[in-house]
Parts: C-alpha cells; sequence; structure tokens
C-alpha cells in the first residue's frame, strides 16, 4: 500500500488512445492515486498542464499532434516534475533518445500493471520525499538525511561508504542488489576488485543496524548474487497490512 | 591477380620457343633440300675426277670409258686442252659446235667463272692439261664475281652473333612492351573481378583493346549491386514489416494484459474467474515476450540489431540478470542458484551489453516456460582456456585465435529434452531463417535469438543436458583479454 502522501501526487497521462487511458486510470485509480488527469493530444496536453501543475507526466510518444518527444521537452520548459514514457516504441534509439531528453523511466507496451506502479511508485519516492525520511528496520531506524542509525536510542553514524551501500540497497529495498551495483555505488566507475571490501563494510553495517550481526535479517545476503535490504516500512509505502 | 602475369609470360615463352623451334625446323629443312639436290659430287670435284681420269696413249690422250660413261649420261661434254699449246687434246663425243677447240689465257680464265653458250663450265687441273666440262644449260647457276672482302669474312662469326644478340634483345624489348601493354590493359579488368565477389561496385573505363570486356563487367557489377540493393530492401521490409505488426499489437495487447491483471485481483470475481484471469495474464505475457522476440530476431537476421560493442564483465552483467529475475519471481517457484566460481569476479567480453543480457533472460525464461510446475535454475559463469593454440579446433577458433573464452551456463533440473531435441535444435535451422519445409521446426524463438545474438559477437551456443538433469545451454563468447591483463594489474595495485 502506498502512503497517502504518495497517493495524493498530481497524475498527467497522455495517449492517444481513450480506451487506453480508461485502463491505466482504472489501474492507477485501483492503487489508490487520487489526482489523475487525461489528456489525448500535444495540444490538450500543455492545456492541462498549465491548470493542474502535475507531479509526474507519463506520456506516449506517438500523438496526433505531434511526438511525446516535443512534449517533454514543452513541459520541461513548464515546470521540473518527474516524467516517463510509456509507448508501443520499442526501439533502442527511441529509448535513447527518451532518457536524453530526461526522462526518469522508459516502459514499453505491452506492459504489466505492477511493474508500471512499481516504477511510478519509485519515481515519486525518489522526486519527493517525505517529511519523516527514517527507513525502519526490524532492529532499527536509518535516517539517511543524516546519515546515521538510531538503535535503542543511539544514535550511530554511518560512513560515507557505508552510507552509499545502504542508500543503493534502500532504493532497491525489498530486491536483490548485485555486489557489482554495490561495488559501483560505493567505489565508482572501475568497480573490480572491491569483492573483500565490500564484505568488510557489509559486516560492519551489519554490526551498526543488526540485533545479532552474526544472523542478519534486515541485510540479507543473496548467495553469490548480492545482498537485500528488508525494511518494516519505507517512506512512501505504509506496510499496514 | 599473381595468377595473370605469370601466365601471361608463359604465353610469350610459348610464342618464343615456338619462333626458335620453327627457325631450327627450316634450317634443317633448307640443309636437307640442297643435300638433297647437289648430285653425288659437285661439278668442280666431277671436273677434276675426270681431269685425272684422262690418260696418256699412242694414239694421244683417252678419258676412261667409265668415266665418258658418266658424262654421257648426264649430257655433260668435256675438252681437254694442252696447258702449253692452248688447244684441245681430247674431247668428247658430244660437243656442240658453238665450242672451241683453241683458247686463250682470257678465254680460259673468263670460261672458268662463266660459261661457254650458256653452258656452266667447270675445270679441273690435269696432269698436263685442263679439264673443261660444259653441263647442260640452266643445270647450275654461276656467281661470276665470287670475292669478298677479307676482312669481312673474318669478322663474319662476330657479326652474325652481334646481329643474333641484336635480334634476340629487338624481341625481348618487343617481349616487355607487349607484355606490360596487355598487363596494363588487363589489370584493371583483373581488379574488377576481384571485387565483384566481395560486393563492390565496379566502374571500368570502357576504352582500349579490351574494352568490350569493361563493358561486359561494369554491366555485371550493376546487376549484382541493384540484385544487392533490391535483396537489402526487401530484407527490410520485412524486418518492418514485422516491426509495424509487433507495434500495433502492443497497444491492444497492453489493455489485455491491464484488465486482466486488474480482474486477476479483483474482489468481486469468484476464485474461478480470477484463475481464468489470471491465464489471460500469463498467457498475454507470452505474447508480449513473443512479439519482442520476433522482433528482434528479425532485426538479428536482417542486420538491422545494431550491435554496439563495449568491454564489459559478463560476471556482473549475467549476475544483475540472475538477480532481475529473482526480484520478479513472487511466489518463487524458480529458485536460481549461482554457481559461479567466486574466485571468478571479472570475465571481460566485448559485447553488447543490453543483447548479452537479453539471451541470458532468454534462458532463464526458457527454462521457466518449459517447466511450469516449477525448477531451480543453475547458473555460471566461467572461463576457458583455449585447447592449444596449435590445434585448430573449433573451440580454439571460437576462442578468438589463442585467447580462450567466456562461457555462461544456464541449466536447469526440469524436465529436459530428449536427445533427438538437442539435435534438433543444434543443428536444424529454425522456420525464421529457413527456406524450406517449416512444419517441423516450431521451437519458440527464444533459442534462436540466443543463437544469433552468440553469432554476432563471435560466440557459439551449445545446447544439450544439464548436469543437474533437466536442460542446459552454454554460451560461448571471446574473451577481451588485453583488458583482463590491464585489470589484473590494477587489482594488484589496489589490494
Amino acid at each position: 500500500m502506498l502512503s497517502d502522501y504518495i497517493k495524493r501526487k498530481r497524475l498527467l497521462l497522455v495517449d492517444d488512445e481513450p480506451d487506453l487511458l480508461d485502463m491505466v486510470v482504472s489501474i492507477l485509480k485501483e492503487e489508490g492515486y487520487e489526482n489523475i488527469r487525461t489528456a489525448q493530444s500535444v495540444a490538450e496536453a500543455l492545456k492541462t498542464a498549465d491548470e493542474f501543475d502535475p507531479e509526474l507526466a507519463i506520456l506516449d510518444v506517438m500523438l496526433p499532434d505531434g511526438d511525446g518527444f516535443g512534449l517533454m521537452e514543452k513541459l520541461k520548459e513548464k515546470g521540473d516534475y518527474p516524467m516517463l514514457f510509456l509507448t508501443a516504441r520499442g526501439e533502442d534509439e527511441d529509448k535513447f533518445r527518451g532518457f536524453g531528453l530526461g526522462a526518469d523511466d522508459y516502459m514499453v507496451k505491452p506492459f504489466l500493471p505492477k511493474e508500471l506502479l512499481f516504477r511510478i511508485a519509485a519515481i515519486l519516492r525518489r522526486s519527493y520525499k517525505e517529511e519523516d525520511p527514517l527507513v525502519k528496520l526490524s532492529g532499527c531506524e536509518i535516517d539517511l538525511e543524516r546519515a546515521e542509525v538510531i538503535k535503542g536510542g543511539e544514535h550511530i553514524p554511518l560512513t560515507a561508504k557505508e552510507f552509499a551501500l545502504l542508500s543503493a540497497l534502500y532504493r532497491n529495498a525489498g530486491r536483490i542488489v548485485t555486489i557489482d551495483a554495490l561495488c559501483e555505488a560505493a567505489w565508482g566507475d572501475n568497480p573490480y576488485g572491491y569483492e573483500n571490501s565490500l564484505m568488510a563494510h557489509i559486516r560492519r553495517i551489519r554490526e551498526k543496524i543488526e540485533k545479532n550481526p552474526s544472523k542478519p535479517v534486515s541485510l540479507v545476503t543473496v548467495k553469490g548474487l548480492g545482498y537485500k535490504l528488508i525494511a518494516e516500512r519505507q517512506p512512501g509505502i505504509d506496510h499496514k497490512v | 591477380m599473381k595468377s595473370i602475369p605469370k601466365l601471361i609470360r608463359r604465353f610469350v615463352l610459348i610464342l618464343l620457343l615456338s619462333i626458335f623451334l620453327f627457325l631450327a625446323l627450316n634450317v634443317g629443312f633448307l640443309i636437307f633440300y640442297t643435300v638433297g639436290h647437289s648430285t653425288n659430287r659437285g661439278p668442280w670435284t666431277a671436273a677434276q675426277e675426270a681431269a685425272e681420269s684422262m690418260e696418256q696413249t699412242e694414239a694421244g690422250y683417252v678419258m676412261s670409258e667409265e668415266m665418258q660413261a658418266e658424262l654421257e649420261s648426264d649430257n655433260i661434254w668435256a675438252v681437254y686442252i694442252d696447258n702449253s699449246s692452248l688447244k684441245a687434246l681430247w674431247h668428247s663425243d658430244y660437243l656442240p659446235d658453238t665450242v672451241p677447240l683453241v683458247y686463250t689465257a682470257s678465254e680460259i680464265a673468263s670460261i672458268t667463272r662463266g660459261y661457254i653458250d650458256d653452258c656452266p663450265i667447270f675445270t679441273g687441273a690435269g696432269e698436263d692439261g685442263l679439264m673443261i666440262l660444259g653441263y647442260p644449260q640452266k643445270s647450275f647457276w654461276k656467281h661470276m664475281y665470287p670475292s669478298w672482302d677479307y676482312q669481312m669474312i673474318e669478322s663474319a662469326p662476330k657479326t652474325a652473333l652481334t646481329v643474333l644478340s641484336a635480334n634476340i634483345v629487338l624481341v625481348l624489348l618487343i617481349y616487355i612492351g607487349a607484355n606490360t601493354g596487355l598487363l596494363r590493359s588487363v589489370r584493371p579488368i583483373v581488379e574488377g573481378i576481384q571485387r565483384l565477389p566481395e560486393g563492390e561496385p565496379v566502374s571500368l573505363k570502357e576504352r582500349g583493346i579490351l574494352s568490350e570486356l569493361a563493358f561486359h563487367l561494369n554491366k555485371t557489377s550493376e546487376m549484382l549491386q541493384s540484385q544487392k540493393y533490391q535483396l537489402r530492401k526487401k530484407d527490410a521490409a520485412r524486418a518492418n514489416w514485422i516491426a509495424g505488426v509487433s507495434h500495433d499489437i502492443r497497444t491492444p495487447l497492453s489493455m489485455v494484459m491491464g484488465y486482466a491483471a486488474q480482474l486477476e485481483n479483483s474482489e468481486y470475481l469468484r476464485e474461478e474467474d480470477r484463475k481464468k484471469a489470471s491465464a489471460i495474464v500469463r498467457q498475454s505475457h507470452r505474447i508480449k515476450n513473443l512479439i519482442n522476440d520476433l522482433n528482434l530476431a528479425s532485426k538479428l537476421e536482417y542486420n538491422m540489431q545494431p550491435v554496439v560493442r563495449e568491454e564489459i564483465n559478463a560476471v556482473a552483467l549475467v549476475r544483475q540478470a540472475a538477480a532481475d529475475f529473482i526480484n520478479m519471481d513472487v511466489d518463487g517457484r524458480y529458485p536460481i542458484e549461482w554457481e559461479t566460481d567466486e574466485n571468478l569476479t571479472v570475465c571481460p567480453i566485448c559485447a553488447d551489453k543490453e543483447l548479452i543480457k537479453r539471451a541470458v533472460s532468454n534462458l532463464i525464461q526458457n527454462s521457466m516456460n518449459h517447466n511450469e510446475d516449477g525448477c531451480t535454475v543453475y547458473i555460471s559463469v566461467s572461463v576457458s582456456q583455449p585447447v592449444c593454440p596449435s590445434e585448430n579446433t573449433e573451440a580454439g577458433r571460437k576462442g578468438a585465435d589463442s585467447n580462450g573464452y567466456c562461457v555462461i551456463s544456464v541449466e536447469d533440473d526440469g524436465t529436459g529434452v530428449s536427445d533427438e531435441e538437442i539435435e534438433k535444435l543444434n543443428h536444424a535451422p529454425h522456420y525464421m531463417v529457413c527456406d524450406t519445409n517449416t512444419r517441423e521446426q516450431r521451437h519458440g524463438l527464444g533459442l534462436l535469438i540466443v543463437k544469433q545474438i552468440a553469432e554476432s559477437h563471435e560466440g557459439s551456443v551449445e545446447i544439450g543436458r544439464s548436469g543437474h538433469g533437466g536442460f542446459g545451454v552454454k554460451i560461448l563468447l571471446p574473451l577481451d583479454i588485453a583488458r583482463k591483463k590491464e585489470q589484473n594489474k590494477e587489482q594488484n595495485f589496489y589490494v
């Protein structure tokens, strides 16, 4: 379930196919999004954007009176908010063009509703931080703003590398982050040969965040592949099941 | 191109050889002819012999009867004149009236060189007289003034040699001239013919002795270019057609998938209806994969997929592909086991990141598609050293000569396939790339794409059985060894 904070975000949906608009709207509504507006052409989208001041735009590439790339450029001139493409054009050059223009994501039709929702939520979480930025784990809370762990009332600071690793894990909470991706997050462009250092850092993070570092429950190892952060509550997502 | 000068050289050599052969034959024939036409002995010798056969008897000088008979048979008349009086001592029975019987010294000098009454005269010295033989008219031709400059005769061998060598030099010059001239006009044509199979356009100047050849060559090239263009156009049209169709299917399929997914989770539907909706979701997901595969397969087949190669670490790439699948596999029916050696952290290859990831994903997806009840997927990356650089094995060639190759292996412990099917998957062409019978080649596009991707990276694919009991596929890609060495250095530096 999404937090109310995220659900209240204003979404603009642009596609020339009314049936598809209806469907995406119904998917979004079912997920709990409340503020959704749609448009079927570039002109309509620009007009709606002026009135509605969206906080996220989902754009099709092929529109009757222009293309989504041009529309994105115009929308970007008016406001700086995240945008993603949802289109039938799956060519690499289209994707590169979209990302080149500053798209936050590029999804090719046909798509799984779950995937679309996941990506929208991820973009919104990234772009609009909640007032309470605490990540709640089973044994502690992490304050990513201040780069510290709050465990039993005690504030334990994180080193730069530990912070980089935890941020990468948090962004993909619940999903495996590969060893290579973590090394890249911590050591940058040439992340080879740091596997042992990574293990050392993970050990130190566990000492800070786990109740029992030898039996980790929040930062678990996926043998050979990478690590996974299991958060009890993430900003933007309510786990009040 | 090397064969052309050789050909011309051989041709000219044959020509030269035949010239010499003809010369030798002619000389031989001439000798044979002259020898054949000369009488038993020369007229001068006959005259000498006739002179020596004169005998002095009491009745005067007499010629031996054999000699007389011989002369008569050849219609030769003879006069024997005295050395001192220059009068005839003897003459043959047959003697033309015009032949004088008394001579002056100047007459003798004249007739020795020439004729009497058109009869060629030959003389021979006897014991005390001179034998004059008169041959029938037109039986011999005589050179009246047979004298040459002494120096000329003396230098004759030298002159002959000089003339001969001058001739040889001349022939050689003609040969070189003809050869270079011919080569010059043949070279562009030969080069044109060599360019044809490489698919390059050929446009030669149509002049000189070989202009007709150049004209036809230009025509052939034009035709080939046009065929190539047509073929490319056709391929592009086919790939575009597939791309267009798959594009048009995407939006309607999105709606099918979207609504079905909603119904799948609807609280208002009965359990069995939700199951039906979830079947629609699964099947439309298959159609989605099929569209993507079809599009990529046709592009790879018709060389329309750009392959952007960069240096990448195969271990990291495959690990990411595996992690993506685990992240997506919600119900955990397809656990993935990572079996790569822990010490292998870098396996450098020069490849298109997206395509290789796609190939690995296809293999994992393939295992899932064929094991609906779930299975464990075993993934590993390893480095295979070349067997031996000197051995010209296929594996050796695949390993970029001697660098070895990166082996990406995706196996499962599922139902597996029969030997017959493995054979078919390894060798039978897919219906997309086959121009004959298409009814029996209905296996999916997933493996075809994996093969195409491997081939576009000079690699190969081995389809077989897994050590874990199910199906197994290995992708072999050439290692990018230079980078690996560099990295080892860096690692040593940092660690």
